[in-house]
């Protein structure tokens, strides 16, 4: 982390649109999901090229960058995400990386998605785990 | 060769980007090329790089991005209500800086919501008809759509045989039928007065709901020839509601007892009545089954259907009915049912029970209140735009702060809803001036109630809201699309190329004003024409008495004693103004309706009645009615040559050989609304109501003293009804004053808005001009000629939109007029001409009384600054 984050957050923070956040119940689809929870887990680590390999590796599964950064874009209008820009880097012209957080509104979204499927999970009559 | 992305994809993608800041999206995409070189070749990690910025370019974070970037550094999209206080403030301001501006605004918006308010409030309460029956939801009455022949038709009613299929229905909880056809005269103390209602069962009142104050309604509605008044019936016979027992006396024999008493009903109904008979009451049907499908007049069908009922099964099996029953009859008749609630507001139907509210009124009303609305949002429109340059700067700023463009629609869209707010009082206020007019021109004012509700107050500000929206949506566009840069500068000019458009309407809304003005005068001229009419009779010197059921020989003996009095003859109605008619039979059977009078054998000379052949009816003593006189539509009819030819003919009217004694020369027995037609006058004084005394008097007052002297003589009881005949004449054209009235106040209306809209324009010209005004006047120009300068343009608009009108209004006028009535004026070029002079008067005055101030201005005064 570089020392300049805390003022770029607010800067930042102008464009976040607040009014949706009031209105809308964030839904969560599969991909926002997973976008969400990939990013918990790379912790300080979480821009563009980290998110985007860890999925890809984790799900064996290619995911176009288009996709990737549609849905990081909605998922920080909802107001589940905050991101700030870090400082210069050595390695890609110079250029720097844009991090991203999750908020408190990220987390209440994605427990209320776990509590759903541990509940299904709970309640199902078919035996679910095929993990022996 | 170095292992770098390619450039030109990057050039590309900063290209597209613009101003949107994508610094970490190129970071990320060098990041990814460089580890594809590890592992691919450099062709492969190129081609993925532009593949990942072509991905990028149509996915939506970039848009967003590029969204974001437009806007300023303090822009926000948030709302916040500091900026609606701001937005409430700046209005209020800015209506109070231009006071001459909003008044011409306000006053124009609140004269043009004014016939809008009354239509609003008038479909506010035809909405609330029927809607107080406990039951109403489940309600639905039942209307035939008759086939006879070629001919279609729809009928309110439905024959009273098909209730008791319906009952039979699972769906169906209660069929009420209601037979509408008591109408009689009740004998009273000071003679006779007729009352109107239903025969109905006593399930009547399950299904609808009335407060029974006294009595058995159960009783009374089974019972034979016992009835429930209602209160305000009870207080005009017996001038009490404590009536439970008494018996009214009908006036061709028979009994009536009051078994119960009931609350008036509201007037939101379509049922009215003043009183209801059981049915019990009735005879007998006697009809046999195929007339009882195919004769229904007057009886009526309501269903009750169970909570959970289904009008669509209903309806199934009311088809089912339909096709098997007609199929052998020669008229078909297809049912359907029709919700209680959109009895009074829906179509037309033939013999609806109650009062009802012709959709087609309704639509021409609609397109009035519009062509009345619109005019007035479209100064507003006008006067807001061309003033653009006031509020440039204020603009300009508030968007170089950060302002987004539908923060400033919005803006302006406030401020516009401020001043339709202010119009609106306003306009209420003129609706509280005009209601009482308004109900008197309407025919149906005694069935409704046009106070102001709360509902109604709700209706009237969503009402004022819309105007707002309509109004400001084009100032309000076009300020949040103002260029802040230009703004700044002073460079906003009101968009020539909209001036097109602003000349066009204009030109409509004059245009719009001729028309009325030429209605105006030409109904007018209409009305005058009516009363100087040659109906082909004697309206002179002729007083009607009506008999009120005193036998026409004692008036007759009694009035002729008297000095005024000339002569005295009897007749069933007053000519020019009602008739009634028959069917007549010829000696090959075959039946046409005529119009006919009953009339003694000295109506003809009193009204100067031209006999073309053959003589008056013939000097007896009348036993049975013996001969006809008829008019010449009548010989035409049945291909008679020559009027002599006709004498002595006989007709079949009524199971009675009438023979024809006379022909009298066309005269306009009905009103000029209709051509003349055939037509004969019969001789039975059963049918006289009217005594016409031919009178020679000049004092009228005296006259009529002596009448009704004379006329306690006959009857004591009864006043003397009496006026003169050219009197009753002229108020049968009545209807062409409540006509000016109307045409006169919308006039009124459009010529204000426009006026107004134009002296709005004036001033804002004579304002932008104010230099050039004062310069020319240094340079020795004359008064008349910078007050000509100013007014030319608006001059040559007002006589484009008269060239425009007349074509139209003329054309209008041709194809309506007749239809209205058939004698009529016709339109003359002095009535065009007296049009455009008093809309070219008016205009003049507006625009001069604002040109001539402006060039009288000092040019000290507006120079002095430079």
């Amino acid at each position: 982390m570089n020392i300049s984050s805390e003022k770029q957050k607010q800067i930042h923070s102008f464009s976040v649109n607040s009014s949706k956040r009031i209105f809308m119940k964030a839904y969560l689809g599969e991909f926002e999901e997973l976008v969400l929870l990939t990013i918990t887990t790379l912790g300080e680590e979480a821009y563009g090229v980290s998110i985007q390999q860890d999925i890809e590796a984790r799900c064996k599964r290619s995911i176009s960058i288009g996709a990737l950064h549609s849905t990081i874009t909605r998922l920080e209008e909802k107001g589940l995400l905050k991101s700030w820009l870090g400082g210069a880097t050595q390695e890609r012209g110079g250029r720097s990386k844009r991090y991203y957080e999750i908020t408190p509104a990220g987390k209440k979204a994605v427990s209320e998605s776990k509590s759903l499927r541990d509940e299904l999970w709970n309640l199902s009559k078919v035996k679910l785990s095929i993990i022996k | 060769m170095s292992k770098h992305p390619p450039k030109l994809a990057r050039r590309i993608f900063e290209w597209f980007c613009g101003k949107a800041k994508v610094e970490d999206l190129l970071g990320d995409l060098d990041e990814w090329f460089y580890v594809h070189v590890q592992s691919k070749s450099l062709f492969r990690a190129r081609v993925l790089y532009w593949k990942q910025i072509y991905l990028l370019m149509f996915s939506y974070a970039i848009k967003k991005r590029k969204r974001d970037a437009q806007l300023g550094q303090y822009s926000s999209s948030r709302f916040s209500f500091d900026m609606l206080h701001n937005y409430l403030k700046v209005a209020v301001r800015n209506l109070y800086q231009y006071k001459y501006f909003s008044i011409i605004n306000a006053f124009g918006l609140a004269v043009g919501m004014t016939v809008s308010l009354l239509l609003i409030s008038l479909v506010t309460f035809v909405r609330t008809y029927d809607d107080f029956h406990t039951h109403g939801d489940h309600i639905y009455t039942i209307v035939s759509e008759r086939t006879e022949g070629v001919e279609e038709s729809i009928w309110a009613t439905a024959p009273f045989v098909l209730a008791e299929h319906l009952q039979e229905h699972p769906d169906v909880q209660e069929v009420v039928r209601i037979k509408a056809s008591f109408r009689e005269e009740i004998r009273h103390a000071q003679g006779t007065l007729s009352l109107r209602g239903y025969y109905v069962e006593a399930n009547f009142l399950k299904v609808f709901t009335y407060e029974i104050t006294q009595g058995n309604a159960t009783q009374a509605l089974t019972k034979p020839n016992s009835i429930i008044l209602t209160e305000s019936a009870a207080m005009k016979f017996f001038n009490s509601t404590e009536v439970l027992g008494k018996t009214l006396e009908l006036e061709h024999g028979g009994l009536l007892e009051v078994a119960a008493v009931m609350k008036d009903h509201l007037i939101n109904s379509h049922l009215k009545f003043d009183v209801l008979v059981s049915s019990a009451t009735l005879p007998p049907v006697k009809a046999s089954l195929t007339d009882q499908w195919t004769y229904y007049d007057f009886e009526y069908l309501y269903v009750l259907l169970e909570k959970n009922g289904s009008q669509a099964a209903l309806q199934e099996y009311l088809d089912k009915i339909a096709t098997e029953t007609y199929a052998q009859l020669p008229i078909k008749v297809n049912f359907a049912t029709k919700h209680i609630r959109e009895i009074a507001m829906g179509p037309d139907y033939r013999m609806a029970i109650g009062p009802k509210w012709e959709a087609s009124g309704m639509i021409v009303f609609t397109v009035v209140a519009l062509l009345i609305l619109l005019p007035a949002c479209f100064n507003y429109t006008n006067i807001s735009i061309a003033r653009a340059l006031k509020r440039a700067k204020e603009i300009g700023l508030r968007k170089t702060m950060g302002g987004q463009k539908n923060q400033i629609f919005f803006q302006f869209i406030t401020e516009t809803v401020v001043i339709t707010l202010v119009s609106l009082a306003g306009a209420i206020l003129i609706f509280f001036l005009i209601r009482p007019e308004f109900l008197n021109s309407l025919a149906a004012s005694s069935s409704i109630d046009l106070s102001l509700t709360p509902r109604m107050l709700l209706y009237f500000i969503l009402f004022a809201l819309g105007t707002g929206l309509i109004a400001g949506i084009f100032p309000a566009l076009y300020f949040g699309g103002l260029n802040p840069i230009e703004a700044l500068k002073n460079k906003a000019h009101a968009a020539s190329s909209g001036m097109r458009v602003r000349k066009v309407l204009t030109i409509f809304q004059f245009a719009l004003s001729f028309g009325f003005i030429l209605c105006l005068v030409v109904f007018s001229r209409q009305y005058q024409y009516s009363l100087n009419f040659d109906f082909g009779f004697d309206k002179e010197n002729i007083v009607d008495v009506q008999l009120q059921g005193v036998k026409a020989e004692l008036v007759k003996t009694e009035f002729s004693k008297l000095a005024s009095v000339q002569s005295v003859a009897m007749s069933s109605e007053l000519m020019g103004l009602s008739y009634s008619n028959t069917w007549v039979k010829n000696a090959d059977k075959d039946s046409s309706e005529v119009n006919q009078l009953f009339v003694d054998r000295n109506y003809l000379s009193m009204f100067n009645l031209t006999l073309l052949a053959g003589k008056n009816f013939p000097e007896e003593t009348w036993k049975r009615e013996r001969f006809i006189i008829v008019n010449e539509e009548f010989l035409k009819h049945y291909k008679i040559e020559t009027p002599v030819e006709a004498i002595g003919r006989t007709y079949l009217v009524e199971g009675n050989e009438l023979e024809v004694v006379g022909v009298v020369k066309n005269f306009h027995f009905a009103s000029l609304r209709y051509p003349i037609d055939k037509f004969f006058f019969r001789m039975n004084p059963e049918h006289f109501v009217f005594a016409h005394l031919k009178v020679n008097t000049r004092d009228a007052f005296a006259m009529f003293t002596e009448f009704e002297n004379h006329w306690k003589i006959l009857n004591p009881e009864q006043k003397l009804e009496a006026d003169f005949f050219e009197e009753e004449l002229s108020e049968g054209y009545s209807s062409y004053v409540v006509m000016i009235k109307i045409v006169g106040f919308l006039g009124l209306l459009a010529i204000t808005i426009s006026l107004l809209g134009m002296l709005g324009m004036v001033v804002y010209t004579s304002e932008t001009k104010a230099k050039e005004v004062s310069i020319r006047k240094v340079m020795g120009a004359s008064v008349y000629n910078l007050a000509f300068l100013l007014s030319k343009d608006y001059l040559k608009l007002m006589v484009w939109a008269i060239l425009f009108a007349v074509p139209i209004t003329t054309t209008i006028f041709y194809l309506l007029f007749p239809k209205i009535q058939y004698y009529s004026v016709s339109l003359t070029v002095w009535d065009v001409l007296l049009s455009a002079m008093v809309l070219l008067g008016l205009g003049i005055a507006t625009i001069t009384s604002q040109t001539y101030k402006t060039a009288l201005t000092n040019p000290a005064e507006t120079l002095k600054g430079e």
